[in-house]
């Protein structure tokens, strides 16, 4: 069965006294556009690289559709692969660089110029190919790598911070356009980024990168709606989830002298850190007394900064607000929309 | 990359070998010279024996002395270098970064004087020093010398020129610096590096060259790379004052290469790869 | 349309330039001229009264000369032989190095020095300590080896090849420096790439690492073929042009010629000869540079 079914096995990788990951269990479906999410230093390039074969694991094992490949040369492994730079050849043309890896298995030309004008096609650059690398703009290098990539019809596709080199507006257009290109080959991908917001739109599924470690794996929308830990929250969303220290009992949270109803159903009292997402905040009438700081107009939606005694919340509104900077406001949360994290281990707390 | 560990030894082997092959014959050469000349003679050729500075000594100061030697080299090495510099920076700063008519025939005159193989041009010189009487004399020796030195100078100085930013300049035109004082104090002391590794490389080849030396030179001005035959002769071969001529010859180029060692490679570098390559 | 700064600057640049160029301009130009005109008189100091306009004589004795054919034949050898041995070593151990980047740092220290060593040293060293039948180091070895003890600047069968191992041994070092330098500036990304393209270790050698140091090859090329042309104190130290002449490229001819044989009109055609041949390399080797 060969349609591109990635498994971790406890995947360790270590230099010298140093350890990049910690162990790393992963599964990935055939089909799926699965992110590597995290801060930078948080090892999921590194994954990447082990995936790729381009790094050897200290520990652990890498299986693609049963077989274990952790020790596979990266050319037997039937993967491509779309680095950050593009590392496209500098001495050939556009056409010859798409065209290497069907020339070093050999495969006969006519095949291969058929196959690099599809390839060339599919990312529109067609017209493109015999100007060399030197004399692309960087989105068309970036579709250069990416038809150099699917060329191959691999088992698997990896990029690696592909669309980090584009300027913002470009990215954008290029993020839609990868997601469209995936549904059509089908082909099994793993992306690596450090912008939670493109793996917010473009992923199946993601997992969230901290330390050398996963703290969570799971769709877009579940990681979003429920954060493993603080840090996940903090890092997912933007703006971050507002977190503050606050004290719970008995379903209701204690912020300052202020109190807000949340959905757990947890006895007892305890120390914990409450988030409310920017989004979720609601002003009115009714609710914690703060503030208004600063208000940004983004034109569709107003970021409001609120200081809560010492501490500041950002808020995130539709663009009616009667009240100035300055005044002051009531602010309040739906109860779902208030998640309680552990104050030591800063892990979530559900129930 | 995984490599076998057989794959290792191999390549460091390897890398011993090479190693082993470019400083032996130095390496050799130092211990020879600390021989007398009979330990010198002995077969197979001994490594214990007892030093001695015998050799040092006659070479040094003995009668068999190659000091006015030394110092006559040091006199053509300097004076060459002074005067190459001189003329090389202006006239590399001129065909880096000015507007010089006929900048490209200038360019290539420059890289065809490198062409001129040193014997043909030895018997014009010859002939002309002979004539004017300036054979066997400093300001003969050096004006030749211009000859490989020069050329060579102004090629290595114009890459280093090209590497500096053109705002440089700009800026201290705009600051009403004027073209000669921006030269000056702007752009020379930012190719000081590029400068000095020049200064090293003209040195070295003066103090090196042998076939101008021994054709122009004389019993006034006779340097060093000549004085080496002085000790082979048909009867005999003093071993071991060669080999201590020899190290007392090439030390100071030696220590001078091991102590520049990362310029003179990037300067060797800069030629080849950098400005040869992509213009 | 020349406006006064710029025209400003065009004297400031010849005022720079003009020195050295004048410089140059006498030591080389105009003795290349008395060169040629040299080569096309009599000038033999041996014989001082017979002088005079000899047309094209020297340059017809030459052709029927077999002692320079004899020249012609060894340069061509001898140059031939150590650039491609130098390029072949060097290539070969700065790729081998660039395997063991720990290496390298103590290899490019020990390749300065014979570069840095005057030939005619280098010539008198291997001539004496090395090379030099019951005495030196490689004939205790090859003795020990079995292989028996050999003249190899002496025998007029082995002097050639010593010559050539000698100049090859001073001048391999440079080759390497200069391409593991341009194979460290290689990005290794593309390489990494090939690796996932499914290149092998020849296939990525051939198709990215020779096309990319393509430029710094032909420049070694091109200086180390110039060098070899005009290698003179060397093999005079080594072996002085002998014996007889077995060693006798052409410029050591020339030499012999002018300066021991006391012929400058015919050293001038011969050295004529060679700045012809000089220019032919370089100017087919520039073509080289610049193909494709």
């Amino acid at each position: 069965m060969n349609n591109g079914r990635v498994s971790l096995k406890k995947v360790v990788k270590r230099h010298g006294a140093f350890t990049a990951l910690h162990g790393i269990d992963l599964d990935i479906e055939p089909g799926e556009f699965f992110a590597l999410l995290g801060p930078s230093g948080s090892g999921k390039t590194t994954t990447l690289r082990i995936v790729a074969g381009l790094e050897e694991a200290s520990e652990g094992s890498v299986f693609l559709d049963g077989t274990d490949i952790t020790n596979t040369e990266p050319g037997d492994r039937d993967v491509a692969m779309v680095f950050q730079s593009y590392a496209l050849y500098p001495h050939m043309n556009v056409y010859q660089n798409i065209a290497f890896p069907m020339r070093m298995v050999g495969m006969p030309k006519s095949d291969i110029d058929m196959a690099v004008l599809d390839a060339a096609k599919k990312v529109h650059i067609e017209h493109l190919l015999d100007r060399k690398p030197g004399q692309l703009s960087g989105g068309q290098q970036q579709r250069c790598a990416l038809a150099r990539a699917i060329v191959r019809q691999p088992r698997l596709f990896l990029l690696d911070e592909p669309l980090s080199n584009l300027d913002a507006k470009l990215r954008l257009e290029t993020r839609g356009e990868l997601k469209k290109l995936q549904r059509s080959l089908g082909v099994t991908t793993i992306y690596v980024t450090h912008d939670q917001e493109e793996a917010m739109t473009i992923a199946d599924r993601m997992a969230v990168f901290m330390d050398g470690q996963i703290v969570q794996v799971g769709s877009p929308k579940f990681v979003f709606d429920n954060p493993a830990t603080a840090d996940v929250a903090n890092f997912i969303g933007s703006p971050p989830m507002n977190l503050m220290p606050a004290v719970y009992r008995d379903g209701v949270v204690r912020i300052g002298t202020h109190e807000l109803q949340t959905s757990c159903r947890i006895a007892g009292e305890r120390n914990v850190i409450a988030g409310i997402r920017p989004s979720s905040v609601r002003l009115g009438p009714s609710g914690i007394p703060a503030r208004i700081d600063l208000i940004e107009n983004l034109g569709d939606a107003l970021l409001v900064d609120l200081k809560l005694d010492d501490m500041m919340i950002r808020a995130r509104t539709g663009a009616e607000l009667t009240s100035r900077e300055g005044e002051s406001v009531f602010f309040s949360a739906e109860p779902a929309h208030v998640h309680l994290f552990d104050t030591e281990s800063r892990v979530r707390i559900n129930g | 990359m995984r490599r076998s560990g057989i794959a290792s030894a191999v390549l460091i082997g390897v890398a011993g070998v090479f190693l082993t092959l470019w400083t032996f014959p130095v390496l050799w050469a130092l211990l020879t010279s600390f021989k007398s000349e009979r330990d010198v003679l002995a077969y197979p050729p001994t490594l214990f024996f007892t030093p001695t500075l015998g050799n040092y000594r006659d070479v040094l100061f003995g009668a068999t002395t190659i000091l006015p030697n030394l110092i006559s080299s040091f006199i053509v090495a300097t004076f060459t270098t002074i005067l190459t510099m001189l003329l090389a920076i202006p006239a590399a700063y001129a065909l880096a970064r000015l507007n010089l008519p006929g900048k490209r025939a200038g360019g290539f005159y420059i890289l065809a004087t490198q062409m001129l193989p040193p014997v043909g041009l030895i018997i014009p010189y010859f002939l002309f020093l002979q004539k004017i009487g300036w054979l066997d004399s400093y300001k003969g020796m050096t004006l030749i010398y211009l000859t490989f030195s020069l050329p060579f100078a102004i090629w290595l100085l114009v890459s280093y020129f090209e590497d500096i930013p053109r705002e440089m300049e700009e800026a201290a035109l705009i600051d009403r610096a004027g073209r000669m004082r921006a030269f000056l104090y702007v752009v020379l002391p930012q190719v000081r590096g590029g400068i000095a590794v020049t200064v090293i490389f003209v040195f070295l080849n003066a103090w090196n060259e042998f076939l101008f030396a021994v054709v122009l030179g004389g019993n006034n001005v006779r340097q060093v790379t000549v004085a080496m035959f002085n000790f082979i002769s048909v009867e005999q071969t003093l071993w071991a004052k060669l080999a201590a001529a020899a190290i007392v010859t090439m030390a100071p180029v030696i220590l001078l290469g091991l102590f520049a060692q990362r310029h003179i490679v990037k300067g060797l570098t800069v030629g080849a790869v950098k400005g040869g390559g992509r213009r | 349309m020349q406006t006064p700064v710029a025209a400003r600057e065009r004297r400031f640049a010849i005022y720079l330039f003009l020195p050295a160029f004048l410089v140059l301009l006498i030591t080389t130009t105009v003795p290349l001229i008395y060169l040629a005109w040299t080569s096309v008189n009599r000038v033999d100091l041996t014989s001082p009264w017979i002088t005079g306009f000899a047309g094209a004589d020297n340059y017809s004795k030459m052709l029927g000369d077999p002692r320079f054919w004899n020249s012609l034949e060894l340069t061509v050898i001898y140059t031939g032989t150590t650039v491609v041995l130098q390029m072949l070593i060097g290539l070969g151990l700065a790729l081998l190095v660039m395997q063991i980047p720990r290496g390298q740092g103590i290899l490019r220290v020990a390749a300065i020095i014979p570069i840095v060593l005057a030939p005619v040293v280098v010539g008198l060293f291997w001539r004496t300590l090395v090379l030099a039948p019951d005495f030196g180091v490689l004939d205790f070895v090859m003795r020990a080896l079995g292989l028996g003890s050999h003249d190899w600047l002496g025998d007029p069968n082995l002097a050639l090849a010593s010559v050539i191992v000698i100049h090859t041994w001073q001048w391999t070092p440079f080759a390497f420096l200069v391409i593991l330098a341009s194979l460290s500036s290689l990005p290794p990304d593309i390489f990494e790439a090939a690796r996932i393209d499914r290149a092998s270790g020849v296939q990525r050698f051939w198709y990215i690492t020779l096309p990319l140091i393509r430029p710094a090859l032909v420049i070694v090329v091109i200086m180390r073929m110039m060098v070899a042309l005009s290698a003179f104190a060397a093999i005079f130290a080594a072996t002085g042009g002998g014996p007889g002449s077995a060693t006798e490229i052409l410029n050591l001819y020339t030499y012999r010629t002018s300066f021991t044989e006391l012929n400058f009109g015919y050293g001038a055609a011969l050295a004529m000869v060679l700045l012809a041949v000089t220019l032919m390399v370089s100017y087919s080797m520039f073509r080289l540079r610049t193909a494709r």
